[in-house]
């Protein structure tokens, strides 16, 4: 089983507040991994150490190290312009920028000085199709993203990630704010994509974390408490309070 | 049962005294509104587009068109000083410098400056600029009127921008986008009704005021757009009109102040109609 990333003594802090403590844990590759526990228990702060997010607001400290290929993604010298392009991430609430279907799926691509208009369509095509949301939205590509309904703009937010290619995408409970039907095509979708990127999703809903996940990671106060295959996970944990958790007894 | 025909009492109290008072509000408006659109009307004549100012006593001559014009520079240059100045340094506020206690501090000050009497703003502009040059110019009512826009259009830049969600910024970072791409192609682009409505509604603040170039480019007879000498002022001729014993210089500034009323009427209607656009999407 191949490792994409590794997770090791991470440790985070917001100011004084330690939020994460000694997190180690492996990433697969080309598979889900969930990311569950209670409210305020790390699992987002964890994601967004993938790409960095932290970087954007003052007084975040790093320690410890995620490796990517032997090299630690948190060091000074990364660029992290160029993480977020391998690393890309899908919000809660949809987020359409204010412009076309067409211009928010070019967005990533533009950035990177893709300016071929005949390499913009083909590639925001592709991603559309990837993100089965093509079919939907071919015929007004020019219309602003604004318009479409949230499990759209969703996905057109999924389009618009993998548009520029990424190797993991991180997902932020991205189908808690939308409709069953449409969680369930974005359930559906994020299994088909783990055959081109990896994974890695921070979810509250336990049977979508059992239903989609390959692996599950139990956070608990800012600590790993336990991470295994999912089926492990949800029949047979080896921690009291993982069993308590998945079945719904605390959290 | 005491209490509560107590409490529809003072509700019905309450609800009377505040209708009063917006009705006597509004009643002073239209009586100001149907004053300036009565007198204005009957003198406006199209020779007050045409010609410049005549002597009172030649009978259907004198107008106040390079005054207009004159106006109309001294508010485009104020524009053109005033509003780049404020929409970069309200983004400043909004996004660079959000973190920073002075940056909350020019946000304070800045909405104590919209209050500042612009009379205290012509005088500052008198002390930098028309004493050191030694005669009214353009400039200096220019630059008066820029410091006027300045605060409105810094702070509705500002919070036309903080209501842009934080998770669209983060979206377009986990792009990969450095932040003035994030600032210029989503944050701008998303705030740009809300930022053009404060640019409109901040230039119809002074296009009709006078105060603020009575010391800096004061006024001119003659048809001169020379910013580097006193410029024809409409504002600041009306108040000379107004305040002369000629029956036809009283008539033009009647015209011309109905002329500037309707035009800083339309810029706020056209300010409104693009909120209220902007709502309805």
């Amino acid at each position: 089983m191949e490792d994409l990333l590794s997770v090791i003594n991470l440790d985070f802090f917001y100011g004084d507040n330690h939020a994460l403590k000694d997190v180690t844990l492996p990433i697969r590759k080309n598979k889900i991994t969930s990311l569950i526990g209670p409210s305020g228990c790390g699992k987002t702060t964890l994601l967004r150490c993938f790409n960095r997010m932290h970087d954007l607001y003052p007084n975040n400290r790093y320690g410890g190290e995620i490796l990517m290929g032997g090299k630690n993604i948190l060091g000074d010298q990364v660029d992290v312009i160029s993480l977020r392009n391998s690393m890309g991430m899908v919000f809660q609430k949809p987020t359409p920028f204010p412009m076309s279907i067409f211009d928010n799926v070019a967005y990533g691509l533009r950035l990177k000085s893709v300016r071929n208009m005949s390499v913009l369509r083909e590639k925001v095509e592709k991603a559309l199709r990837q993100a089965a949301v093509w079919e939907e939205v071919k015929d007004r590509l020019n219309q602003n993203a604004q318009g479409l309904s949230g499990g759209q703009q969703q996905r057109l937010v999924i389009a618009r990630t993998l548009a520029v290619e990424p190797q993991v995408i991180l997902f932020d409970e991205s189908t808690s704010a939308l409709d069953p039907i449409s969680s369930k095509k974005i359930e559906e979708l994020m299994v088909e994509l783990k055959e081109e990127v990896t994974i890695i999703a921070v979810t509250h809903n336990m049977q979508q974390a059992a239903r989609i996940s390959d692996y599950t990671a139990l956070m608990y106060i800012g600590s790993l408490v336990e991470f295994d295959e999912t089926a492990t996970i949800f029949t047979k944990p080896k921690h009291k309070m993982t069993e308590e958790y998945v079945t719904g007894r605390f959290g | 049962m005491d209490n509560l025909r107590r409490r529809k009492a003072v509700n019905l109290a309450a609800m009377t005294l505040a209708s009063l008072c917006a009705a006597v509000g509004l009643v002073l408006l239209f009586i100001i509104l149907w004053d300036v659109l009565a007198q204005g009307l009957s003198s406006l004549k199209p020779r007050l587009f045409t010609q410049d100012p005549a002597p009172p006593h030649i009978p259907d001559a004198g107008g106040l068109k390079s005054a207009f014009l004159g106006q109309g520079l001294l508010t485009l240059v104020a524009s053109l000083i005033g509003v780049p100045l404020g929409v970069l340094g309200g983004t400043f506020l909004a996004e660079y410098g959000r973190h920073l206690r002075v940056c909350r501090l020019i946000s304070t000050l800045s909405d104590m400056a919209v209050s500042i009497p612009s009379i205290v703003i012509g005088t500052f502009a008198y002390a930098i600029l028309v004493l050191p040059m030694r005669r009214f110019n353009g400039w200096a009512g220019a630059v008066a009127l820029a410091i006027i826009i300045l605060p409105i259009i810094v702070r509705t830049t500002e919070e036309m921008m903080a209501m842009v969600p934080w998770t669209l910024r983060e979206a377009a970072f986990a792009l990969g986008a450095p932040y003035h791409k994030v600032i210029t192609g989503i944050v701008w682009r998303a705030s740009m009704s809300g930022i053009f409505t404060g640019i409109l509604l901040a230039i119809a603040r002074v296009a009709g005021e006078t105060a603020p170039l009575l010391f800096t480019s004061f006024n001119s007879n003659f048809f001169q757009l020379d910013m580097s000498r006193a410029v024809p002022s409409l504002t600041v001729s009306i108040y000379q009109y107004a305040a002369s014993p000629y029956e036809s210089w009283v008539g033009l500034a009647w015209a011309a102040a109905f002329v500037v009323t309707v035009l800083v009427l339309l810029l706020n209607i056209a300010g409104r109609i693009i909120i209220k656009f902007k709502k309805k999407n």
